[in-house]
Formats: C-alpha cells, sequence, structure tokens
C-alpha cells in the first residue's frame, strides 16, 4: 500500500522511468535517471522521515561517470592475517570516538582509515558547531543524542585537550510578526522536545552582546548551549587517546571487499592485507552504505551532499563571537541544511558557510566561487560588515546523509558481526560522544569483554604557547628551547610545538598533519612563510631528502630534486 | 630590564637601515629579527639589479642587504635573530616590547620604535582560485625560499598568475634552474611588474604573457595536475567560455603584497587602507607617537632603494624622537592616484626635505602632477607617463608653500588627454 | 627598426633602434646607458645571471652566485651547466670566485653572499 503511494507519486514526477518495491523492509528504486538532482529527488520522495524502512536507492545515474573511490598508493601485508577483535572501518569522528570508547574494554581494537590522516573526510570539513538541538523533534536519532551529548562537551574537551568553546547561537528573525510563531516553537522545544536552553532575545539585547548584528534583527532564537570545537582535533585527540590506551590505528589502509560466510564476514580485503575480525563497525561515512553491501547488508543509500564554508582572518573573529544564523529571510539557491551562518571558531577565527549542494561525486571537496558567494549575500544578512576580503581559506565538506535524514545506528540487519554508524551528518559531530559510549557497550557486551582497568581517558595535546601566561610560557621554553623558536609567524607556533605533533602517538609526518595538529600555515598567510621550514623539519625527523617530504598523501610531493651538484 | 633609546623590530632592508641610522644619530639601538638570519626577504633574492640607485652597481640581494649587515656589525649595534615580538605596549611614554626566543621570554624598553615588519604575499585563496587542495600550490616567494635558499624545485613544469615582479623574476629563475614555465597570466589588461622584467624575464626566455586572464581552478587530489586559465572581461570576471585547462605540476601565484602591521595595529597605530600600512607624517612617525614605520611595511616600494632610504628617514627620526606636541595637517590626494605616502604633515617638524612616494591607480600618459594649498597650485612636475607598477619619488622643501594649519594641501595628477 | 625595453634601470625606456649605413640610431633611451644596452642588444646581446651552487656544509644547502659581468645571452644555459656541475666544498666568501673564467669567457662565477663565511648574520644573545 506504501509502495503504491510512493509508486504514484513517482510516476507523476518521472514516468515510468523509476519505480520503488517493498523488499525485506527497505524501499528499493529502480531506473534510469540522467539528472542527479532527479535521483535525489526520487529519493526523497520515497523516504519517510525517522523511518527504520530505509530507501536503498538503485537508481542508474546516467548523467556522469561514477567516480572511483581515492585510493592509498600503498600495496603491502602489512596486515596480513591480522585478527582483531573490532574493525572499525573509517578515521572521522564516529571511528575514533567509538575506537576511543571501546578502549574502555579488553578489546584488541583495530581502526583503518584509506586517507593519509584521520578525520579528511566531513569529520574535519565541517564548521564546528556543537550544536543544542533547537531544530530537533523527539523521534530521531539525532534528537535522541544531542543533549546528553551536548552536556558532554566541557568535560570531553577537558580531558582530550582539545579546543572548546560554549558561545551561544542566535537564529536571527528580521520579521517581528514572525515573534509569537517562534515564541511557540521555542516553548514547543523547551518543553516538549526537551531543548532545555532555547529561549527567545529581542534585537536589541542580542546586538548588546553582538554589536556586529544587523540592526534588522528583530529577535532571535537563542541557544546559549551552542558552541565551537575544533572538528579534526577532537578526531585526531580521539583516536590519539585510544592509541594510548591500547587501540591500532592503521592509515592510508582501504577496505576493498569481504567474505561472508554463514551470515558473518570472515575475511575483510584490504591494500595491506587480509583481515579476519570478530566484529566490524562501519564508522565508512559517504561510503557507509559502500561497507554494507561488502558486507552483504545493504539496507539504505547515502546521498553525498556538499557544503563549502570560508575561514575568515582572526581580525573578523574578533568583533563577532558567537554563532548566528538568518531564518526566514529569502535565500537565494536551493537549500538543504541547518541554514548555514557565522561562527567564531574554536581558534578564534571566523567562519561562515557552510552551504548544500547534492553531488553525486562522494569525495570532490574542491571548492566553487559559487559556494562562497551565496554563503556571504545570505550571511551579510546578518552581519553587514561581513566581507569576502576577510577570507584567508575555504574548503568543501562531502555530509552523508541517508533519505530519511537521520542516523543508523545499528547491529547489522543480515550479517551477525557487523554494526553500522551511518547517515552521519549534522549534528554528527556533537552527537558523537554520546554514540560512541552506546555503540561501545552494546559492542563489547556483545563481544564479552570485560572492562580495561588500567584505561587512562586523559590525552595531551602539544601545548599551545601563544596563549599560555608569559611564566607558563617561560617555564616550557626553560625546560625545551625549541618552544622559543617561532617557526608559524601568524599563528606563533614554535618548533617545539612542531616537533611535539611530529612525536604524538598517531604521528602522521606530512606538511597538512602538522598544520591540522599545531596549526603552522593556518593563518593569514597561508603556510607562504612557514612551508619550507617545516617541510624542512620533517625531511630532518624523517632523515629524508626534502623531496621525500608530502603535503599529505604518498603521492603529493613537494618539491622536486635540482639539477644542482653534478646530478 | 633592558634599555634602548630605539628598538627597530624587523632585520630585513629597512630595519637594517633603520637601526644604522639610529645609531649613527647617537642612539642605543636594538634589532630584533624573527628568523635566524638578519637580511628579510632579500637573503632568497638571489637575482641581481639591486642597489643601482644607492650603490651604481647591480647587486644580487644577499650583496646588498650583506652591506648593510656590515655596517651593524661595525657599528656593534645589538641584534636579537630568531626573536619574535609577542606583545607591544606603551606606558608613561616609554615601549615596551615583550619577546621569545630559546633563552625564553622577556621584555625590552625603548624611547621609540621602528616597525620594518615587511609585507607578506597574498596566497592563491586570496584571489579565489578554486578547486581541489593539492600539493604544487606555491607563492612566488615560497617557490623562491624552495629554490634559492634550499636547492630544490617546486616545479618541473608550471604556470604562473600575476605578473608581479617577484612572479617575473620566479618565471626566469625557474626557466634557468631547468623547470618549464607555460605562460604567466595577468588578470590586468597591463603587466603588474617593471617593463625591463618583462624584457629580461619573459622575452628573454620566450616565456608566454597573457594580459588580461586570470587562473580559476586547480585540479589534482595529490600533486596538482592541471590548472584551468580564462580570460577575463573588463570588469574582470572570468568568462566561462574562453576556459582552458593547462596541464602542470604546479602554479606560483605573485598577485600582490601585503604590509605586515598586525603588530602596530596591536598599539593603535592607524593604517591607510590604499596602502595597508600605517598613516604616518613626513618623519616617518605612525599615528602613535613615538612609532616609525618604514620599508614594505609602509607601503610596497618597487626598489629596495627606496626601502633602504625610508629606513634610514625612519630611524634617524626615532634616534631624535622625544615627546613633543604634533601640529598634523592631511595631504589629500586626487582619485588618480593608488597612493601617497606620508599622509600627513606635521607642522612643528622640520619638513625642509621631506620625501614623497606614490603611484598611480593606473597607466597614465604624459601627466603633471600638481600640488595645490587651499585651491592655488604651489608647485607642479611633469611625467611622461605613469605606471602603477613604478613607484615615484619626489623630494620637496614643503615649508616654503605657506602650509597652516588650516591649509587644504592636496596633490593631483592631471592628465594630458 | 626595432622596439624594445631598455632593461639598465626601472625606468624600462622604450628603445626604438634603426639601423643606417651600418649604423645604429637609437631613439627612446633617457641616458647614455639606454643607447649603449641598444646597440648591444643589436649587435652582441649580453646578460647577467644570477644562480645557486650546491655546497657540501650542513645548514647551507646551496650558496648563491652570479657572473661578475654580463655574458653573450646565447651563453646563458651553457653557464648554467658549469653552474649546476659545482659542488662547493670551501668556505668561500662574498665576491670570491666559484669559478674563474666560465667557459673562457673572461668572467668569473662569484659568490654573492658570505653565508659559509662562520655566522655571518648569528649576532644573537651571546655577542650581548
Amino acid at each position: 500500500m506504501k509502495t503504491e503511494s510512493i509508486n504514484r507519486k513517482l510516476q507523476k514526477k518521472f514516468g515510468d522511468r523509476v519505480k520503488a518495491e517493498l523488499r525485506d523492509n527497505c524501499i528499493y528504486l529502480s531506473g534510469a535517471l540522467d539528472s542527479w538532482d532527479d535521483v535525489v529527488e526520487a529519493g526523497m520522495t520515497a523516504a519517510t522521515k525517522n523511518s527504520r524502512c530505509h530507501v536503498v536507492n538503485d537508481i542508474v545515474f546516467t548523467g556522469a561517470e561514477p567516480e572511483p573511490m581515492h585510493m592509498p598508493s600503498i600495496k603491502d601485508e602489512a596486515l596480513e592475517g591480522d585478527s582483531p577483535d573490532v574493525l572499525i572501518i573509517g578515521g572521522g569522528i564516529s571511528g575514533s570516538s567509538v575506537a576511543r570508547e571501546l578502549s574502555r574494554y579488553k578489546l584488541d581494537i583495530l581502526l583503518l582509515e584509506k586517507e593519509a590522516d584521520l578525520s579528511l573526510g566531513a569529520s574535519g570539513r565541517n564548521d564546528g558547531e556543537v550544536h543544542p538541538g533547537v531544530d530537533l523533534s523527539k523521534g530521531s536519532l539525532k534528537h535522541k543524542y544531542i543533549r546528553r551529548a551536548n552536556h558532554m562537551y566541557e568535560g570531553l574537551c577537558r580531558d582530550l585537550d582539545v579546543p572548546f568553546k560554549r558561545l551561544g547561537q542566535y537564529a536571527c528573525f528580521t520579521h517581528k510578526s514572525w515573534l509569537p510563531f517562534v515564541w511557540l516553537y521555542a516553548m514547543k522545544r523547551r518543553y516538549i522536545d526537551g531543548i532545555e536552553d532555547t529561549c527567545i532575545e529581542m534585537g536589541d539585547a542580542v546586538r548588546k552582546k553582538e554589536p556586529a548584528i544587523s540592526p534588522d534583527v528583530a529577535f532571535a532564537l537563542s541557544s546559549p548551549s551552542s558552541g565551537t570545537v575544533s572538528p579534526y582535533n577532537l578526531v585526531i585527540a580521539y583516536a590519539e587517546n585510544a592509541v594510548h590506551n591500547g587501540a591500532r590505528v592503521s592509515l592510508n589502509t582501504a577496505v576493498t571487499g569481504m567474505k561472508l560466510d554463514g551470515g558473518r564476514i570472515v575475511d575483510v580485503y584490504t591494500n595491506r592485507g587480509t583481515l579476519h575480525p570478530r566484529m566490524v563497525i562501519n564508522c565508512a561515512g559517504v561510503y557507509a552504505d559502500k561497507i554494507a553491501e561488502m558486507a552483504g547488508d545493504r539496507f539504505f543509500t547515502i546521498h553525498p551532499r556538499r557544503g563549502t564554508n570560508s575561514i575568515l582572518d582572526k581580525k573578523a573573529g574578533a568583533r563577532f563571537s558567537s554563532i548566528a544564523s538568518v531564518v526566514g529571510a529569502k535565500s537565494p539557491g536551493k537549500t538543504h541544511t541547518k541554514g548555514g551562518g557565522i561562527l567564531h571558531t574554536a581558534h578564534d577565527n571566523l567562519l561562515v558557510g557552510p552551504d548544500a549542494v547534492e553531488t553525486w561525486e562522494r569525495e570532490n571537496t574542491a571548492t566553487d566561487r559559487d559556494s562562497i558567494e551565496r554563503v556571504f549575500v545570505k550571511q551579510k544578512i546578518t552581519m553587514p560588515e561581513l566581507t569576502e576580503r576577510d577570507i584567508i581559506t575555504y574548503f568543501t565538506g562531502v555530509r552523508a546523509p541517508t533519505y530519511e535524514e537521520d542516523f543508523i545506528i545499528e547491529t547489522g540487519r543480515r550479517t551477525e558481526n557487523i554494526f553500522h554508524v551511518a547517515g552521519i551528518q549534522s549534528p554528527g559531530l556533537t552527537t558523537a560522544p554520546a554514540v560512541a559510549e552506546d555503540v561501545a557497550k552494546y559492542v563489547a557486551d556483545k563481544l564479552g569483554a570485560a572492562e580495561n582497568e588500567s584505561f587512562d581517558p586523559i590525552r595531551h595535546a602539544p601545548p599551545h604557547l601563544a596563549a599560555m601566561s608569559d611564566d607558563e610560557r617561560a617555564e616550557l621554553i626553560r625546560q625545551n628551547p625549541d618552544y622559543g623558536v617561532i617557526v608559524c609567524r601568524c599563528e606563533e607556533v614554535s618548533r617545539g610545538e612542531i616537533l611535539d605533533a611530529l612525536n604524538s602517538p598517531i604521528c602522521v609526518p606530512t606538511v597538512d598533519g602538522v598544520k591540522k595538529r599545531v596549526r603552522p600555515g593556518m593563518g593569514r598567510c597561508q603556510g607562504g612563510f612557514c612551508s619550507p621550514i617545516v617541510t624542512k623539519m620533517i625531511a630532518e625527523y624523517l632523515g629524508v631528502p626534502l623531496t621525500e617530504v608530502k603535503k599529505s598523501s604518498a603521492d603529493s610531493a613537494i618539491v622536486f630534486e635540482s639539477r644542482k651538484g653534478g646530478r | 630590564m633592558d634599555e634602548y633609546g630605539v628598538i627597530v623590530i624587523g632585520g630585513g632592508p629597512a630595519g637594517l637601515a633603520a637601526a644604522i641610522s639610529a645609531k649613527e644619530n647617537g642612539a642605543q639601538v636594538l634589532i630584533i629579527e624573527r628568523e635566524e638570519r638578519a637580511g628579510g626577504m632579500l637573503k632568497q633574492c638571489i637575482h641581481d639589479g639591486f642597489g643601482l640607485q644607492r650603490f651604481g652597481e647591480r647587486l644580487a640581494g644577499p650583496e646588498y642587504v650583506e652591506r648593510f649587515i656590515d655596517r651593524v656589525r661595525e657599528l656593534d649595534i645589538d641584534v636579537l635573530c630568531q626573536t619574535f615580538v609577542t606583545r607591544l605596549e606603551k606606558r608613561d611614554e616609554r615601549f615596551y616590547v615583550t619577546v621569545v626566543n630559546s633563552t625564553g621570554l622577556k621584555t625590552l624598553t625603548a624611547k621609540s620604535i621602528v616597525l620594518a615588519t615587511g609585507c607578506r604575499e597574498r596566497s592563491a585563496k586570496q584571489v579565489f582560485i578554486h578547486g581541489t587542495r593539492p600539493a604544487g600550490v606555491f607563492t612566488a616567494g615560497t617557490a623562491q625560499h624552495f629554490t634559492n635558499r634550499l636547492g630544490v624545485m617546486p616545479t618541473k613544469k608550471c604556470v604562473i598568475l600575476g605578473s608581479g615582479d617577484i612572479g617575473l623574476i620566479m618565471a626566469r629563475r625557474l626557466t634557468l634552474e631547468g623547470a618549464q614555465v607555460l605562460g604567466v597570466y595577468e588578470i590586468n589588461p597591463t603587466p603588474s611588474g617593471l617593463t625591463r622584467n618583462i624584457h629580461q624575464c619573459l622575452t628573454d626566455y620566450d616565456i608566454p604573457l597573457y594580459l588580461s586572464h586570470t587562473v580559476t581552478r586547480v585540479f589534482g587530489k595529490d600533486r596538482l595536475e592541471a590548472v584551468e586559465v580564462c580570460a577575463v572581461d573588463d570588469s574582470f570576471k572570468p568568462m566561462p567560455e574562453t576556459a582552458e585547462r593547462i596541464e602542470c605540476d604546479a602554479l606560483i601565484v605573485s598577485v600582490g603584497l601585503i604590509p605586515e602591521n598586525e603588530l602596530a595595529e596591536s598599539i593603535g597605530v592607524a593604517i591607510d587602507s590604499h596602502t595597508k600600512g600605517p598613516v604616518c607624517d613626513g618623519q616617518l612617525m605612525t599615528s602613535v607617537p613615538g612609532v616609525f614605520s618604514c620599508g614594505n611595511a609602509l607601503h610596497v616600494n618597487d626598489l629596495v632603494d627606496y626601502v633602504s632610504a625610508s629606513g634610514e628617514e625612519a630611524g634617524r627620526n626615532a634616534a631624535l624622537y622625544c615627546a613633543r606636541e604634533r601640529h598634523s595637517v592631511n595631504i589629500n590626494i586626487g582619485k588618480e592616484f593608488m597612493y601617497l605616502v606620508p599622509q600627513q604633515l606635521d607642522l612643528n617638524a622640520d619638513n625642509s626635505k621631506l620625501s614623497f612616494y606614490f603611484r598611480s591607480a593606473a597607466v597614465l600618459g604624459k601627466s603633471t602632477l600638481r600640488l595645490k594649498v587651499d585651491g592655488e597650485e604651489v608647485w607642479s612636475r611633469k611625467y611622461p607617463f605613469l605606471r602603477p607598477p613604478e613607484m615615484q619619488q619626489l623630494v620637496l622643501d614643503m615649508t616654503k608653500f605657506g602650509i597652516g594649519s588650516e591649509s587644504d594641501v592636496r596633490f593631483e595628477i592631471e592628465v594630458a588627454e | 627598426m626595432k622596439e624594445f625595453s631598455c632593461i639598465g634601470c626601472p625606468r624600462g625606456c622604450l628603445l626604438h633602434v634603426e639601423e643606417e649605413n651600418g649604423e645604429f640610431i637609437v631613439t627612446g633611451n633617457s641616458c647614455p646607458r639606454g643607447k649603449e644596452f641598444a646597440i648591444s642588444e643589436m649587435t652582441a646581446p649580453k646578460r647577467t645571471i644570477c644562480s645557486v651552487v650546491k655546497t657540501v656544509f650542513e645548514g647551507v644547502p646551496v650558496l648563491p652566485v652570479r657572473v661578475s659581468e654580463d655574458i653573450p645571452k646565447e651563453k646563458i644555459f651553457d653557464v648554467m651547466r658549469e653552474i649546476n656541475s659545482v659542488l662547493l666544498t670551501e668556505r668561500i666568501g662574498r665576491g670570491d670566485a666559484v669559478i674563474e673564467n666560465v667557459l673562457g669567457l673572461g668572467v668569473d662565477v662569484i659568490s654573492t653572499s658570505d653565508l659559509l663565511k662562520q655566522n655571518i648574520y648569528a649576532l644573537t644573545e651571546e655577542r650581548r
């Protein structure tokens, strides 16, 4: 019956080109379409919000060649025959938080990441907002986790030594006449949905705290519990703490297939050997449905959605210290997002964005001029003084939503030893700490694992000297003179901090790896001055020539040999 | 606490010249340099052409700047290298400079400060180049550092965006070192660098220059694989129908320099939105009394000779500085100017031999520069042409024009058809 | 007639050269150096080249060099080959020859920095 109504709608939109079929509690779509927007539209038409009966969108997209997965160039047998208790696929926020929470138990944990560093997918390419849940109604998994996770951030970030700031968020409205409706909305959120800090603040009160907010803003839906965290630093911190507690991380390792036997995964094939895990956790982000398919357990489809953020100079960051967005104003372009906004980052820059664009390319993080222009047009409504001239860099992330637009956090439906943490999109960064606790508990129970008594929740980041008092800083330099040698002038990063990053538990000796961990090159000159020095330091650390130092992946050499010295 | 008469922040050509002249004018001087060695960008500017005005020779960058370093040694001026200023404060007419280096953290004091902090390059992102983030996107200065100081090649085959002097110089350098430079792309309809550099860096080596073109996109997930270039329309908008993909392994951008004045701003120095440097009076003193500015931190110069000259001026005035009332008059400019330095005149100072530096906003033909006081022309000079890449310098006796505190002082450029 | 920019100084005058009865008539120059350059450009163009040579010394991978006088334009890449073949093992100073009389052109390749002469720039704490 349900299928019939879906097919009727599909028929209306796409004629006979698309068909829906209900099978194994999934809605399978088939057919062929040449527009990706239509493929997505079909998926959305078939989807029921918050339903566990997911859309599996098998409509063939004929508009472009499918893009192959970016593969590590390494090929070896480093992991051949490895039999971890738990194999986590994906080194984003989900994978690394689950790894850390699982390391509270006596388990052999191995996390695989196909890229050269952790957090190179959506987890490292988002705005870093710790969401309040003001847009979430009861009934979804997003809602189930949001408040619990939001409250965890102070303690978590203290333990993991990650920059976090609770700043407050204003969803700004320009039409005063909307006030009664928004007030009702706020009350519903507060008293029915349990988003307990939701309230209304009038424009003048908001401007008193944030003078840069437009005089056109009449009032705002305010969420004081909103905050910002450095997303990639959180992922790295989680993974480092997991490693500190015995877990293993293997970078440049891609899962290429699996062998099943009797409803169980027995072999997992990678570019570094075949593994035999007892349990697999699917945290593969935009490839989560592909991993599910390898595991014979495909019951959902990811439809990638791009979002571009701009990072503005810290001088702009000094003029605005919370999070704001505009609601209700005409926004150009088709948007499907939490709206995008202006956000004071954990590192005191301003971030503007993101937008939301459906795409068939799961890994295309290339940026476009249009994305930035669109976002700025919209955000200038909230903050008129915002200017593209302050932009120092920009980046695109690809989110991994399902058609139901909710998380999938459940054990395999057909395959016994897999657990899916999939469809993780905003507010997935926020909810990760709580989700990871539950996933770890479930998996540990299932494997009958005992508690790891020696678990140490504390992780130390390299010291951040520029933020210290003179006395603290002087004392550290006395202990290690390298802390007094500034390499990155824009972010005031010392040689000692860079060496600490190179000596950290998950060493990623690349220019980008060091940049993510201790920030040389993150500032206004974007590494113009310090990148040769950092390159040289990495070469010295590794004991290799400069030509061997990479920006990120194994194929991203920075410089080539010269013809000097009789070569 | 270490006490100085003058602390010079920055040990490049401007700072070295400032320190020398401050010392020669009797001050106790300290130079603070953030890099391992003094010399600034000239350490890596190994090409020749420096010092033609000052020494009458065509020196390489290191040769030029080492002459100043030699003089600093002769004068026994204190220098702190690999030392970074974290804080600059002013209390009771004294400056407190907090620095960090491998020996720790300390605060030094001075009667006056010379800011010779140089400039930085605009990055590829700042000119909105989109696409992926592969290895192989360099600013010209970064490419120069790798090539000239570290002896490695940033590219085998590249495209250069921007025809500023560093871009042109790097086109030649990379070609000499065996790389292939496929072309220099310039968004403006006229070159941004000096004419002689077009000739001796591009023409000599058959490197094509594409005017009214820009790079819009880079491709490649790991190392850069190609760039997209586009012709632009009159409002500098890329025209998509002209897009062309060029296979190469690097994009080198030379798209402008920005004076570094974060430290200046931290102490409240007013910044000119045209120069991106401090607003100064004829003595190169900024809006904060006792703080002087020079070199490329003040405005981006085309010749190092001018950098040194402004350093000397700032250093001397810093040495002679004592707190006094200023009597400032603004110097106004017409819209034909990109900028003019200094922006103010202190009527209480000696203005008998003031150096002015200016650039025109566009390429202008036969022009007359006029100085008007209250609408009356008091001085003029003719120029066969004025081009933005070529900075102009003039020295005027400003005392003879009857300028008073209420005067409207204005420079104008009149273009003859 | 030929037209090109002068490289003698930053002014970059546009020079016009006309050949009349084996003599060059130069216009567009603003100084005698311009005329000189124009004639040499027509008869035997010369250029300076600057580069670096590899050294064996730690912390100084390369030392900047230039030719002591302009060399014939067509010899640029030949001289570059000579420069590239050098591996410097001596701590020479600014102005010292790296290659004497390179390719018999009567021109030396000279160092343009004192980089190798102890720590010429290291005017640090200890000195004070």
